[in-house]
């Protein structure tokens, strides 16, 4: 294990320009938690001063609990093998973020995407409204709240179960006069 | 056969015959049974000899396979291949998923019975069927055209306004041709 010396640096660097928390949370890994605000100032420096050339991915996670979406912007540094993760948190109640298509053109991949999976809408993003769904008309289907197997149940046929299906086990040891052996009780169906 | 009171007529019985040993297959895949084609076409399986082998075009083709999982968006593009194909036409249905959905039965956008929107044939379970079960699916096949049972297309037709309502209920924006057969 290395003393991590690249990657606090990384992190002291941009503590020094915003006011920000963040950690280093594994070997090559900096991790910064941001405003909504701060977020494209962040990248621009990081991809203009400290070499983060590469946008990885965005990640979005939905913490329905604290009423919040969180977006991940994972990028990553090809000359050190670093990789930069920043954090942000947006509310839930018509969620709006920064479109940074202009920093980097991919993306607009992966926020036509959220807009489509989160309902996150992104002002100033160019591309077409629908992008892996059709007719989309419910809740965005990725937000924790959307229920899929009720809108399944309500909108596909469904065949129904066998009912003569049972325990496996009870049926082979009432027929052949055998006890249900103790470590296999407790993957039994009727308790 | 012929002193049966139910049997064909020599024509038919010519006509199925020839059918059920040229069956075309409709190059198009859907899921992920479309992997299990390549070895039953090619030399280990070898499914020409059985009569049966590709076609470009749902025009040229008898068989549809649907193999595997259907999205709804996909489901659109299915019907219009099958409403493109001459008759008579044939659907093999791949795998659990296009039985009653299979693992992918509480998803958003994965239709469940395949055969409420449009008639199957043959399904052959399994998650995803081998290639040997492929062929006995499409022997299957070979020996309800031979009875002269298989005739989904005339039966598609028959209660078109059924599987129309069906197909209309998941595709919500229809823009599709109508087609006069």
């Amino acid at each position: 294990m290395s003393d991590l010396i690249k990657e606090n640096e990384i992190l002291e660097q941009i503590k020094a320009a915003f006011q920000v928390e963040g950690k280093v949370s594994s070997e090559r890994r900096t991790e910064v938690f941001a405003d909504k605000t701060q977020v494209s100032s962040i990248l621009l420096l990081a991809k203009n001063q400290y070499g983060f050339k590469h946008l990885n991915h965005i990640a979005c996670i939905d913490w329905i609990e604290e009423n919040k979406f969180e977006l991940v912007y994972i990028l990553y540094n090809h000359k050190t093998g670093l990789t930069l993760l920043v954090h942000t948190k947006i509310d839930r109640e018509n969620p709006e973020m920064e479109n940074i298509d202009t920093i980097w053109d991919q993306a607009n991949t992966y926020e036509r995407e959220m807009r489509e999976m989160y309902g996150i809408e992104f002002p100033g993003l160019v591309g077409a409204k629908e992008f892996i769904l059709e007719d989309w008309e419910d809740t965005p289907p990725m937000r924790r709240d959307f229920d899929t197997l009720n809108y399944a149940t309500n909108t596909y046929f469904h065949q129904a179960g066998r009912e003569d299906a049972q325990d496996v086990r009870t049926t082979i040891s009432t027929r052949s006069g055998e006890e249900i052996p103790d470590f296999a009780k407790k993957y039994s169906r009727d308790k | 056969m012929m002193n049966n009171k139910n049997s064909q007529t020599v024509a038919e019985y010519i006509k199925n015959w020839s059918r059920k040993n040229s069956l075309f297959v409709m190059a198009y895949g859907t899921g992920c049974g479309a992997i299990e084609i390549p070895p039953t076409m090619t030399s280990r399986y070898d499914a020409e000899r059985l009569g049966i082998s590709g076609a470009a075009t749902p025009r040229q083709a008898d068989v549809l396979l649907i193999t595997g999982y259907l999205a709804t968006k996909t489901l659109k593009r299915v019907i219009r291949v099958y409403e493109q194909m001459q008759d008579p036409k044939y659907v093999i249905a791949f795998g659990s998923c296009t039985i009653n959905g299979g693992m992918y039965y509480d998803s958003y956008n994965t239709i469940n019975i395949l055969e409420k929107y449009i008639p199957v044939d043959v399904f052959i379970n399994g998650c995803m069927p081998r290639p040997e079960a492929v062929i006995a699916g499409f022997q299957k096949l070979q020996e309800k055209i031979a009875r002269g049972d298989a005739d989904n297309g005339t039966r598609y037709k028959e209660n078109l306004e059924w599987y129309r309502s069906n197909q209309k209920k998941v595709i919500k924006n229809w823009r599709m041709p109508d087609y006069n057969w």
